[in-house]
């Protein structure tokens, strides 16, 4: 696959994207202030371009700073049970009927610190890990996750119908938005992690290799990794607790873009940002477009289109 | 460099105890499997904690700062290890100058130009475009030289060099290391009897925690017999293991 074709097929869905969803947009009577027109595209279709394209930034740059940091193409915020985490968090705050936390968002809030608390949790676990036991740690993730997954049983097995088809709908992932409160939130760490990657992005390259070729050269690795995966998991557990969790991601446009770029991590970090945002863009688009009624979930279609995808790219033979 | 009273210790464990050497221009460091040979490489590459002290042009190892250190000592691993598949000789060679990179700015013209400067020295221009996976063992241990000769470090620490490649390319090897000789601090770390008599480098044995310095002579087959616990033998000048 060539990098033009990429860029074709990502921005040709970008461009027809506004128009996509149940209610129909006359571009005739856009530019009309408060037509109706207008205030659909300005009040829901243009916030939620922004939330997919920064969504999917973000879940591909977590995703490739997980995969170097380890060392494992396997590695992504979602296998180690982050979004497990926050899912969880979110189905306690809705099982206990919490709603407004100090003003904010109950379900946001439990499901940022599920987040959170799985990312710190795996970095004490893994102080107990030698070096040389990354594979280890992804156990970890997926023994947490499974942990999650059973406990979140346990809440739908106490709620009541209503609480279950609310949690239900969390777990599935969703951008659907209204105004621009969420795309601020979620682009503010978003930036963070985008910035803090791209300037610390030779320092990166030398930990792909090893930590000890990185602590060779001068790098304090410790540091790093835990600043890495600090401000990496403030984006997601942020992320998470907005929209959801949105699978697959963060596992195939790192490796898409290594395929299609043939380049070392230093120069991957906005390609990944890029596609990823655009990738997800694309996915929602067809998602509104196929929509009939209600919505399906976005994170469904990152799967099936994903998944095959993904199947494609390890199986075919790159020079 | 100079080493007195080392103490290595991983998670309680002792594995070295007592080291005292001092290295005026190079060394060589033999032991059994498991003895401590690598340990005591990291140890003085600035990478394990210790007790003792590690001093390297008058500066304690321990108080230099990490980018500071890394322009005194360049270490090269027995291997290439990447996870990325992707990156060029060029590119890869280019890390060996992070320590002397502004921070937060990409690598300088003079640095690229080090770089070119390099592999023509080791005669590695044409595989400067190739990436890493395509080349041959041999081709990857000149490049780990490579990237530890653009480091412009004094002192070069060789942890089993030889051991993943062929007699002919262990011959080339053996060639640029003389080359290196004249202008770094080497210290070699290897199983290899027949390199490090070819050297005759003065020896750091490590046994049973302890490492005993040996200024000259070591080569002889009784000391070699003693110190392994089997028997070596030398025929017409070449050195080896006799097997039974």
């Amino acid at each position: 696959m060539n990098k033009s074709y990429l860029w074709l097929i990502l921005f040709s869905l970008t461009l027809l994207s506004p128009f996509a969803g149940t209610a129909s947009l006359d571009f005739g009577t856009i530019f009309e202030t408060n037509s109706l027109s207008q205030r659909i595209f300005l009040e829901l279709r243009l916030p939620r371009i922004l939330l997919a394209f920064v969504v999917g930034g973000t879940l591909g740059l977590a995703g490739l700073l997980f995969q170097t940091l380890f060392r494992n193409s396997l590695m992504t915020p979602f296998t180690l049970g982050v979004s497990g985490g926050a899912v969880l968090g979110a189905g306690l705050a809705i099982k206990l009927g919490l709603t407004f936390i100090f003003g904010l968002s109950a379900v946001s809030l439990f499901g940022f610190f599920g987040a959170f608390s799985t990312v710190l949790l795996l970095i004490v676990l893994s102080r107990y890990l030698k070096k040389a036991e990354q594979e280890s740690l992804l156990l970890l993730g997926i023994a947490l996750s499974f942990f999650y997954t059973s406990a979140l049983m346990v809440i739908f097995y106490l709620s009541s119908f209503t609480e279950t088809a609310t949690i239900m709908r969390f777990t599935m992932g969703s951008l659907s938005v209204v105004g621009y409160e969420s795309v601020l939130t979620i682009s503010f760490f978003s930036a963070i992690l985008l910035a803090l990657l791209y300037f610390k992005r030779f320092e990166l390259q030398l930990l792909s290799i090893s930590d000890e070729q990185a602590s060779l050269k001068g790098i304090n690795t410790k540091q790093l990794t835990y600043l890495f995966l600090g401000v990496s998991s403030l984006a997601i557990g942020v992320l998470v607790s907005l929209t959801g969790p949105i699978g697959f991601i963060g596992l195939i446009i790192p490796h898409m873009v290594r395929k299609v770029y043939q380049k070392p991590v230093s120069s991957l970090i906005f390609p990944v940002f890029f596609v990823g945002g655009f990738f997800l863009l694309a996915c929602d688009t067809l998602t509104r477009f196929i929509s009939v009624g209600s919505e399906i979930p976005i994170g469904v279609i990152t799967a099936l289109i994903g998944g095959p995808f993904f199947i494609y790219l390890i199986i075919s033979k790159q020079k | 460099m100079k080493v007195s009273n080392l103490k290595v210790s991983y998670d309680e464990t002792t594995v070295l105890e007592n080291i005292n050497f001092n290295v005026e221009k190079h060394l060589c460091i033999l032991g059994s499997n498991g003895s401590g040979k690598s340990t005591l490489a990291k140890a003085l590459c600035g990478l394990l904690p210790y007790q003792g002290s590690i001093q390297i042009q008058g500066y304690e190892l321990s108080s230099l700062p990490p980018l500071q250190r890394a322009k005194k000592i360049a270490y090269i691993p027995s291997k290439m290890e990447s996870f990325e598949q992707f990156t060029t000789v060029e590119e890869f060679v280019l890390l060996g100058r992070y320590p002397h990179k502004a921070s937060f700015k990409n690598y300088s013209l003079e640095d690229k130009n080090i770089v070119k400067e390099v592999l023509t020295e080791l005669s590695l221009s044409e595989l400067s475009p190739l990436r890493l996976h395509a080349l041959s063992s041999g081709q990857q241990q000149l490049v780990l030289i490579a990237q530890a000769l653009a480091q412009k470090s004094s002192i070069l620490i060789f942890d089993e060099p030889t051991s993943n490649l062929d007699p002919k390319n262990t011959a080339l090897f053996v060639k640029e290391l003389q080359k290196l000789r004249t202008t770094f601090t080497t210290i070699l770390i290897t199983h290899d009897i027949q390199l490090a008599a070819f050297f005759d480098d003065p020896v750091i044995f490590i046994q049973d925690k302890k490492a005993e310095l040996f200024e000259t002579d070591f080569f002889q087959t009784e000391h070699l017999s003693k110190a392994y616990g089997i028997n070596f033998k030398n025929e017409n000048g070449l050195l080896g293991v006799a097997y039974e």
